[in-house]
């Protein structure tokens, strides 16, 4: 049985900058494996049993390799890196057809899709749904626990107003949103047999896809204007050295 | 121009149509025109259905958009339990109702939905779909989107038309970024995120037209157990008054805090830190993988001020900080600030209101 998990490299937002004109500061700050990633990754070695395989993917430049070391780091067995210049500047669209592409060139034999429920840079959650459509498959969004019987799964959703426990065919798309924090440290001995796996990169050509079904050719929205927030207020300290006072001063707002 | 027969156009090809027509009539244009919204419904702490708030707020805002002028139609899953419902939808502006009449739809089915959707689209040609950027609106949308192989933005905050053309601002990396989106084509999808446009005045004597439509496929949800959950009483983001803690408040003050936000009316929130240690559940988190609030007074006690954090308070009308550190990221937000313990404030608050 094969796991397949969508994962995406996110820039540290904790960390990020905004310079005078606007443009977001990249230099310098630190990208990762964003956090709900690692969560659906978690939550497919935990339904990996003896024999079963957990294939990680992502799409990105080059220096995501980095995101999907840590994937093997913590216990995927393939890595496979989507790279091309071709891929910059894909919306969802083209995100799907290209992520589609891999699946059912590399890994068609997948029991389970698993991705993150939203990233944290673009936050936007879209692309495991669009992802189960463009594949003609069942999504289950918003999991927060999966079972494994045997060859069959059963996944507990979190729709804020409803609970649902469903049972999840063969092939569905899952985004997760929450699993047990209790992280994996990877041992030291994983670290050494890490260092000498390798991470297979394909690009368009071997996807087989066409320049114009992916990238920003591919997408079907598109920015047209992106500006900072000015986060600028007129910000009066007020000394609170007697408490009594600064409570004085909060009831008076009321 | 573009004609494959001649290089001069001299072969009349055209269509056959006399000059001048295509463009007076728009024939080579797309006739995509109009709105369609999902009527989102959920079942009441009374027991009874009713319509999803964002909804309205939604056909209030498509209103404003056009003055009127363009058709709206609604869709909507249930079955007789939605009877109701009409003239409060027909109230907020949906002219056409298409109802798809199935008692197993009364159940959120989301490949269901999103199918009928999608057959829906195709037969009204709307030029703009908007959903409401809930669970689940955020969960078909992208499903109808692809099935119609269009565009689609999430988590909309507002909405710009300019002849049929929709811009469609969010904010991104944490809120730092607002980007303008427009899709490159019709129909135009987008998710609106709850509480951005006010909800308007219901038009007095609505009319409207329901049309019952045949369910038209899409795979049912095979679902071992469902549990409904109470809506939270105590909704931080329709708060007007917000006395938000974060790590930098003890334990001890939670209680006290809460005795004063029930004497002035306010609700108590939190930030991150306070949820992972357990203190509150996650319905109270503000910031970014908690909620958007937009509170007429947000008082931040302890709070530093993570980037996603601010990003949930960017529409509080006034931000009163009181923390230790005069540095902290969170005064950057603030209209005052003061700098004091949050636990000693909180403690003589107590005493005085």
């Amino acid at each position: 049985m094969r796991f397949t998990v969508c994962v995406k490299q996110v820039p540290d937002t904790t960390l990020i900058e905004v310079d005078g004109d606007g443009h977001l500061v990249r230099e310098g700050v630190p990208s990762i494996l964003d956090p709900c990633s690692e969560h659906a990754l978690e939550t497919a070695l935990r339904l990996k049993r003896d024999g079963d395989v957990v294939t990680v993917v992502c799409m990105g430049p080059d220096q995501a390799s980095e995101a999907l070391k840590t994937c093997l780091e913590l216990g995927a067995d393939e890595a496979y890196l989507l790279s091309d210049r071709a891929f910059a500047g894909a919306d969802v669209h083209a995100t799907c057809h290209t992520l589609k592409a891999f699946i059912e060139k590399t890994v068609p034999d997948t029991s389970l899709i698993l991705c993150g429920k939203q990233a944290s840079d673009g936050d936007t959650a879209q692309v495991p749904a669009e992802l189960a459509q463009t594949m003609g498959r069942q999504q289950f969004c918003y999991v927060v626990g999966m079972e494994r019987d045997g060859c069959s799964f059963t996944a507990v959703q979190d729709y804020t107003d409803e609970t649902r426990v469903c049972r999840v065919p063969e092939g569905s798309v899952v985004s997760v949103s929450d699993c047990e924090p209790n992280r994996r440290l990877p041992s030291i001995a994983r670290l050494m047999e890490v260092s000498g796996m390798e991470i297979v990169r394909l690009d368009r050509i071997a996807l087989g896809l066409g320049n114009y079904s992916v990238g920003t050719k591919g997408s079907r929205t598109r920015i047209v204007r992106s500006e900072a927030i000015g986060r600028t207020r007129a910000g009066d300290f007020i000394d609170g050295s007697d408490p009594g006072k600064a409570a004085e001063f909060i009831k008076g707002l009321f | 121009m573009g004609c494959e027969s001649c290089s001069d156009g001299s072969c009349g090809s055209n269509n056959g149509l006399p000059p001048g027509m295509l463009e007076k009539y728009r024939l080579n244009t797309d006739r995509s025109d109009g709105f369609l919204v999902w009527i989102e419904t959920y079942v009441g702490p009374d027991g009874n259905v009713a319509v999803s708030e964002v909804c309205k707020e939604i056909l209030c805002k498509i209103r404003s958009l056009d003055n009127g002028r363009s058709r709206i139609w609604g869709v909507v899953f249930g079955h007789t339990e939605l009877k109701p419902l009409y003239p409060e939808i027909y109230a907020y502006g949906v002219e056409t109702l298409y109802e798809v009449h199935d008692r197993k739809l009364s159940k959120y089915h989301p490949e269901v939905y999103a199918e009928n959707i999608a057959q829906v689209i195709i037969r009204t040609e709307p030029a703009v779909v908007l959903f409401g950027a809930t669970p689940k609106g955020r969960e078909i949308a992208p499903r109808v989107a692809a099935m119609l192989d269009a565009g689609l933005t999430a988590d909309c905050t507002d909405l710009i038309l300019e002849d049929r053309v929709l811009s469609m601002v969010r904010p991104a990396f944490a809120g730092n970024l607002l980007a303008t989106i427009q899709c490159t084509g019709f129909p135009q999808i987008a998710t609106v995120r709850p509480g951005t446009f006010p909800l308007g005045e219901p038009k007095e004597d609505p009319r409207g037209t329901v049309i019952y439509w045949q369910n038209c496929g899409g795979t049912l949800k095979d679902i071992v157990s469902s549990e409904l959950k109470a809506r939270p009483t105590d909704d931080i983001s329709k708060a007007k008054i917000l006395i938000s803690l974060g790590a930098g408040v003890k334990k001890e003050s939670i209680p006290i805090a809460e005795s004063i936000a029930k004497r002035i009316g306010a609700t108590v929130s939190c930030s991150r830190k306070l949820v992972e240690k357990g203190y509150f559940p996650q319905s109270r988190q503000v910031g970014q993988s908690g909620r958007t609030v937009a509170p007429d007074i947000y008082l931040a006690f302890g709070i530093s001020g993570a980037v996603q954090h601010l990003a949930g308070i960017g529409s509080a009308k006034r931000v009163v900080v009181v923390n230790k550190d005069p540095e902290a990221p969170i005064g950057s937000v603030a209209d005052e600030f003061i700098v004091a313990d949050a636990d000693k404030v909180l403690r003589e608050l107590d005493k005085i209101v």
